[in-house]
């Protein structure tokens, strides 16, 4: 791991977590062998909690960086769908990664809609067996929460039936108890990460982010609890001078495990990442409330948090994800923002311009950057990435900071 | 050394037979005679619209050369006179709807309103200046798919400018309410771009939920957001909307849906092909979006259907039909080949999935409006899940009688072109036909085609 911005204290747990993830392939064969299912998920909708509930081993599928899975997946999809589609549609097809071979049925929501033509693919393709939760574009309106409410007790049905388990109210409340307090974890995380004298960097945070994409979520929990408890005893790093790198907040299309091509230039230049809201990152852990053990409360609950770029929202002064983004800004004290899209990506790209005029003018330095798994365009970004920091130094140095 | 342009007309010799076929009456009462239409087709039209009248570039909008065909002109008069209609409804208080293609229309015309698709306004916006000729037209449509790139992102395919025409008052658009998600994804995010800075303009969306078959629900939740619109448009218009104004309507819609089907079944069974690709597949275009006026639209598609007929049983083909023209059924996203320069190939279009899935369906004419426009729009064959749609497309491979099928899809479109190979090869599985996908990255533009062009006529020839 390249990196600039290190913590002089080093967390023991983190070894375990890396550790519990090397075994986890092992032991999601073995389940597999004792009868659960293993069920992959894809996008941003899906929720865990159902998956749980039915004795499933959720997984959360896609890796991001290889060039190679991009190349194989455009045999069978398209060369004007975004990277991580492609790749993921490679990692499905060739199955040669330690989770894929081990997939019972993968499931997908709909809020992106090129995830939803990856399901349609691969199920055609590679003869996935697939199921779809649609997701409303109408999100705010009553009668979206309607469709989405049923169109989750369609999906539950269509679970019951794959893994054979009947959903009861004693498992779901488990579930929804197990990840509510994952999740509190790892909003904890992220603001430990953020403070000056953290002994955890938001690159350790993310890591362990996707750690949870595949760890049986109730050792996850355990780990995650270990962690901090471990961080309230490591000692403070007197050395560290807080101040000295820019503190870049990353917004805009996911960074999947593996991609670390632009996380690797931000750091290397002396940019100290400090947060994001990108949905395979802190996002998909903020501002769920499930009111009680039913479908329907998930559904609300789901639908309720800060809404994926893809569902489009007309009504920019109560834009929730606009809101949440300037939140997360002044929590984690960033001094500028790197709004990072995948190219295709269109949620996000078309947003892009938008997002920097009213970041803009809340006082932000904002630094666009599309990029691809191809390595050809690193020191272009590398070039962008570093004229920003630079401008963000000299704003703080003549806002008086270091 | 200036290049003069072959300038396409109407022979003074077709004019008494012309004449002979009567006026039109349009939605607001008013009339039109033939005689008043023969003259903008010939002195008035090409005057303002030279680019229209152009014969010799590689205009994808061009003219029929098939003059006999009476029907063609009155629907070319309805395209060129298409900028006057709006305007003056626009004054009247008519409020003007920017929406998707491929979608029903019935609710916007039952509340008042005029529907169009991002095409249509492009064609709106370029034509507000006139006297252009086509190289002017083009580099006007630039400018404004430019001002949307600009803006937004180089990402998006073409539509991008109907909404830069939008967004930057080329046209004079009330209200921008598509239906989302059928068979586009760009078309969400682009509604989204213009609620910065553009506050004043009215905007709804009607979700299309995917992952739509056997489920009552999804049917419930589009009726209740077609009564949003319904109310929306209503609110501009100042028209009171009942149930009963809606039935009317999809009976009036259904007309013309009707009328396309026997069009292009009388058309599929014909020996020789009596109209050509450019008035054959216009047909599809006139049923689903009427120009902006349903009821010149349906006169000119009855009259296509008596003169489809007596070509039918007389033999006659269309002009520039080749003999034994190769058959190409076109798929994919809301672009198509030049039909003139298919033609100069050898080969002949004989279908289109995307305009023909939205004229395949009836909507229901009893019990709840809301309801039956939405099971409808829900069951059209090209908005289902990739493997039925594709079931659908091979039946009509097969029933079009075609010889190869051509998959074409705009630069930037990620939501078509990501089925395009699956489509394809089931379809190929199932007809035995051979297909090739076509990417179109000239996008707006008329001259300079060459790439997309080369690749249709190598795969005609192949055929």
């Amino acid at each position: 791991m390249s990196s600039s911005v290190t913590t002089a204290v080093k967390a023991a747990t983190l070894d375990k977590i890396r550790q519990a993830l090397q075994d986890r392939p092992a032991q999601i064969a073995a389940a597999k062998q004792r009868g659960q299912k293993v069920i992959g998920w894809l996008n941003y909708f899906v929720p865990e909690e159902i998956l749980l509930a039915l004795d499933a081993v959720p997984i959360r599928v896609g890796t991001g960086g290889d060039e190679q899975l991009v190349d194989i997946g455009a045999r069978y999809i398209s060369t004007k769908n975004c990277v991580f589609v492609r790749s993921v549609v490679g990692l499905l097809g060739e199955k040669k990664d330690a989770y894929t071979p081990l997939l019972d049925l993968l499931a997908v929501d709909a809020s992106c809609l090129q995830v939803f033509r990856l399901a349609e693919v691969v199920k055609y393709y590679f003869k996935y067996e697939t199921a779809i939760l649609g997701v409303p574009r109408s999100f705010a309106a009553p009668e979206g929460r309607e469709y989405f409410r049923q169109e989750l007790r369609s999906f539950t049905a269509e679970l019951e039936k794959f893994t054979g388990r009947q959903l009861t109210e004693a498992k779901l409340n488990s579930a929804i108890e197990l990840l509510a307090k994952i999740r509190e974890a790892l909003r904890y995380l992220y603001e430990y990460q953020a403070q000056d004298y953290a002994n955890l960097s938001w690159r350790e945070v993310f890591e362990i982010v996707h750690a949870g994409f595949y760890l049986d979520r109730a050792e996850y929990l355990k780990l995650l609890q270990e962690l901090l408890a471990e961080l309230k005893t490591l000692p403070v790093d007197k050395n560290k001078i807080p101040g000295l790198q820019p503190r870049v907040f990353l917004t805009g299309s996911q960074l999947s495990p593996g991609d670390v091509k632009l996380i690797n230039i931000i750091e290397d230049l002396g940019g100290q990442i400090i947060g994001d809201d990108l949905w395979t990152g802190l996002s998909s852990y903020l501002d769920i409330q499930v009111a009680a053990p039913t479908v329907d409360a998930l559904a609300d609950g789901y639908l309720a948090r800060v809404p994926h770029a893809a569902l489009p929202y007309l009504d920019i002064s109560t834009d929730s994800r606009i809101k949440k983004l300037k939140e997360l800004l002044q929590k984690f004290r960033a001094q500028a923002v790197i709004d990072h899209t995948l190219r295709y990506c269109d949620p996000y790209t078309f947003k892009a311009g938008e997002t920097k005029d009213i970041l803009n003018n809340a006082g932000f330095p904002f630094l666009e950057i599309h990029t691809e798994y191809a390595s050809s365009d690193i020191e272009a970004i590398r070039t962008r990435v570093e004229a920003f920091l630079e401008l963000v130094r000299t704003r703080n140095d003549v806002a008086g900071g270091i | 050394m200036a290049v003069k342009e072959k300038v396409f007309q109407y022979p003074e010799t077709i004019k008494a037979d012309f004449i002979q076929t009567g006026g039109l009456r349009f939605s607001d009462g008013s009339e039109v005679s033939a005689e008043e239409i023969w003259q903008f087709l010939t002195v008035e039209a090409p005057r303002r619209f030279p680019h229209a009248f152009d014969a010799s570039a590689n205009s994808i909008g061009r003219l029929s050369d098939d003059v006999h065909f009476f029907a063609g002109l009155k629907r070319a008069y309805l395209t060129l006179t298409m900028k006057d209609r709006l305007f003056k409804a626009h004054d009247n208080g008519v409020p003007i709807v920017m929406i998707q293609g491929g979608q029903t229309l019935d609710p916007y015309y039952a509340a008042g309103g005029i529907p169009l698709r991002p095409g249509y306004v492009m064609q709106w916006a370029r034509d507000v200046q006139e006297g252009l000729n086509l190289r002017q037209l083009d580099a006007a449509g630039l400018e404004i798919l430019e001002k949307g790139r600009r803006k937004i992102s180089i990402e998006a395919c073409n539509q991008v400018a109907a909404h830069a025409a939008v967004a930057n008052n080329i046209v004079p658009v009330d209200l921008i309410a598509p239906y989302l998600c059928l068979r586009c994804s760009d078309m969400s995010f682009l509604v989204e771009t213009h609620r910065y800075k553009e506050d004043q303009r009215p905007k709804y969306l009607v979700d299309f939920p995917i992952n739509q078959t056997g489920k009552h629900y999804t049917s419930d939740y589009v009726a209740e957001q077609l009564r949003g619109l319904v109310k929306e448009i209503a609110k501009l218009s100042k028209k009171e909307v009942t149930d009963e104004t809606l039935r009317r309507e999809i009976q009036r819609q259904n007309k013309a849906r009707r009328l396309a089907q026997e069009i292009i079944e009388l058309w599929w069974s014909a020996e020789q092909p009596p109209l050509n690709s450019t008035d054959f597949f216009s047909i599809p275009f006139l049923a689903n979006d009427f120009v902006g006026d349903p009821e010149a639209t349906i006169q000119v598609l009855t009259e296509t259907k008596k003169e489809v007929a007596y070509r039918v049983e007389h033999g006659i083909k269309g002009t520039g039909v080749a003999d034994k023209a190769k058959r190409v059924f076109v798929c994919g996203s809301c672009v198509g080949p030049n039909a003139t320069s298919v033609e100069r190939a050898g080969a002949v279009l004989v279908g289109r999935d995307d305009n023909f899935s939205c004229n395949s369906v009836l909507v229901k004419e009893d019990g709840d409006p809301y309801r039956n426009l939405a099971e409808a729009i829900l069951s059209f064959p090209y908005e289902l899940p990739t493997e039925q749609r594709a079931d659908w497309t091979a039946e009509m491979v097969k029933k079009s009688r075609a010889d190869g099928v051509l998959f074409m899809y705009n630069w930037g479109c990620n939501y078509q072109t990501s089925v395009g190979r699956m489509i394809s090869d089931i379809v190929k599985e199932k007809t035995g036909k051979p297909s090739t996908f076509v990417e179109v990255g000239e996008l707006g533009r008329t001259e300079a085609t060459e790439q997309s062009e080369n690749r249709v006529e190598a795969f005609i020839e192949m055929i």
